[in-house]
């Protein structure tokens, strides 16, 4: 019978940690052979994660329920074993050790936080644009593309390309800026993103608006993970050597 | 011809270590030359990255070679992995074409360089792992070398991660794309992590930790060139 002590156990445990890697490598192993073989994969990318999961079939999506059941039950072992591993271990004098791992348990959560965010709020829209074109925003602002600037070289390839662009609402100007691959800008939430250009038959830019309510999270994860990471290796090669 | 140089080196060094390094050094100047020619660094497309791949293999074994001592199977895998990932970029064809303007950033140059220094790092904890395998009795420094060497992989390849994630928010609006490739980074990321939680469990350190540690080698692969030959890629540009 699965009482207090046990579940505890369970929780706490060091093998349970392993047990479910174990199995989220195999439930991620299953979703990679499977994606290749069926395109209505490709559709994922264009919604946000929980409500694609609503429109797919069963057949597509169970092992991504699989994923994250087991994500869960990982987030639940990581904070108790971190937990357990602090409270137990900070004695030491090398308490420097002790934390590291922790930090990067830690850049994991927030990592997985940021991932449930943006499955469960973002989202991703596309559109064509011209000089002096405006399109209107979810959040009501309109954007309007000022001007567009094209580099092609002698063979015919695009070296570079932005745009000026300027947000409004009520005919009021908010925010200029200019966009360009790898700088989108940001209004309220939103990112505007330059995706492609065109010189003909007129000179056009294809945009792309997303929100990703996780990033924020996943950045602060990110930043924990890779400090513990550092932390760590720096004390154990300092150990060996 | 310049790329093919360093492959019979690699190959004869199974014979004559001095050539290793030799083999090295060309392989160094190939890699500066090609960036010089392209005004880049040499890091895009299978020919620079596998390129890249060589000589990174053979330079993080450096540190190494102290734990290694003279074992003559660690550099014999280590010279024919080197010689086979150089055939391989010779024979395929160099990026000759400008670059899209979304590689022109810093971030996709973190991303790559430190993806690939990541591999080098498992590939060498492969070999040290089968090494520690074919002779576990008298050869615990191998054993320590390995999770040096993996852990240190692990380190530049979540890096390399969160670096890609950046980048690929600036350029794409979401630091995730849903496609086999990320699913297989995943992977590879999940399986080293496991590897590293392993040898903390009693009845799998040793042996079964360093096969696990061996076995990463074949994700990386798959993951590297299986997923870009066979699959669709947010990678392909």
């Amino acid at each position: 019978m699965l009482n207090k002590k046990n579940l505890f156990g369970f929780l706490f445990s060091l093998k349970t940690a392993f047990w479910l890697l174990c199995a989220l490598i195999a439930v991620l192993l299953c979703g990679a052979v499977l994606m290749p073989l069926n395109e209505e994969y490709e559709g994922m990318g264009s919604a946000a994660l929980f409500d694609w999961l609503g429109e797919a079939r069963g057949s597509l999506t169970w092992w991504l329920w699989g994923a994250m059941a087991l994500l869960a039950a990982l987030t639940a072992n990581t904070l108790f074993c971190s937990v357990e591993s602090l409270i137990k271990k900070m004695e030491r004098k090398k308490w420097l050790l002790v934390v590291s791992p922790q930090m990067m348990h830690a850049g994991f959560l927030f990592i997985l936080l940021g991932h449930l965010a943006s499955s469960l709020g973002g989202m991703k829209g596309y559109a064509t644009a011209f000089e002096g074109s405006a399109l209107r925003l979810p959040s009501g602002t309109v954007l309007k593309i000022n001007s567009i600037k094209i580099d092609v070289d002698e063979r015919g390839f695009i070296g570079d390309m932005r745009a000026d662009v300027e947000f409004l609402k009520d005919g009021t100007a908010l925010k200029a800026g200019q966009i360009a691959p790898n700088r989108p800008s940001f209004h309220e939430g939103y990112g505007v993103y330059l995706k492609d250009a065109r010189t003909y038959p007129a000179r056009s830019v294809l945009i792309e608006v997303s929100r990703e309510p996780g990033a924020v999270w996943a950045l602060v994860g990110a930043v924990l993970f890779s400090a513990g990471t550092v932390l760590l290796v720096a004390l154990r090669m300092g150990q060996e050597a | 011809m310049f790329s093919l140089l360093p492959v019979p080196l690699y190959a004869l060094s199974v014979f004559l270590r001095p050539l290793l390094y030799a083999a090295f050094g060309l392989q160094a100047v190939y890699l500066a030359i090609r960036g010089f020619e392209t005004g880049r660094m040499p890091i895009v497309g299978v020919h620079d990255t596998l390129s890249l791949l060589s000589a990174s293999l053979v330079a993080f074994s450096f540190p190494l070679l102290k734990a290694v001592g003279r074992r003559r199977d660690f550099f014999v895998m280590l010279s024919l992995t080197a010689a086979m990932f150089s055939l391989f970029a010779f024979f395929s064809k160099p990026h000759a074409g400008p670059l899209p303007p979304v590689l022109k950033t810093y971030w996709f140059e973190l991303h790559v360089v430190l993806s690939f220094f990541s591999y080098a790092l498992f590939g060498l904890g492969a070999i040290l792992g089968v090494c520690y395998l074919r002779a576990p009795g008298d050869s615990q420094g191998l054993l320590g070398a390995q999770y040096r060497s993996l852990l240190v992989g692990y380190g530049f390849f979540s890096l390399s991660m969160v670096f890609g994630g950046i980048w690929a928010y600036l350029a794409w609006g979401t630091y995730w794309v849903w496609t086999p490739k990320e699913i297989w980074t995943t992977l590879l990321w999940l399986f080293y992590g496991l590897y590293l939680h392993a040898r903390l469990m009693g009845k799998w350190a040793g042996r079964p930790s360093a096969a696990l540690g061996a076995a990463g080698f074949l994700v990386v692969l798959f993951t590297y060139l299986g997923v870009g030959l066979l699959m669709k890629s947010s990678h392909a540009f």
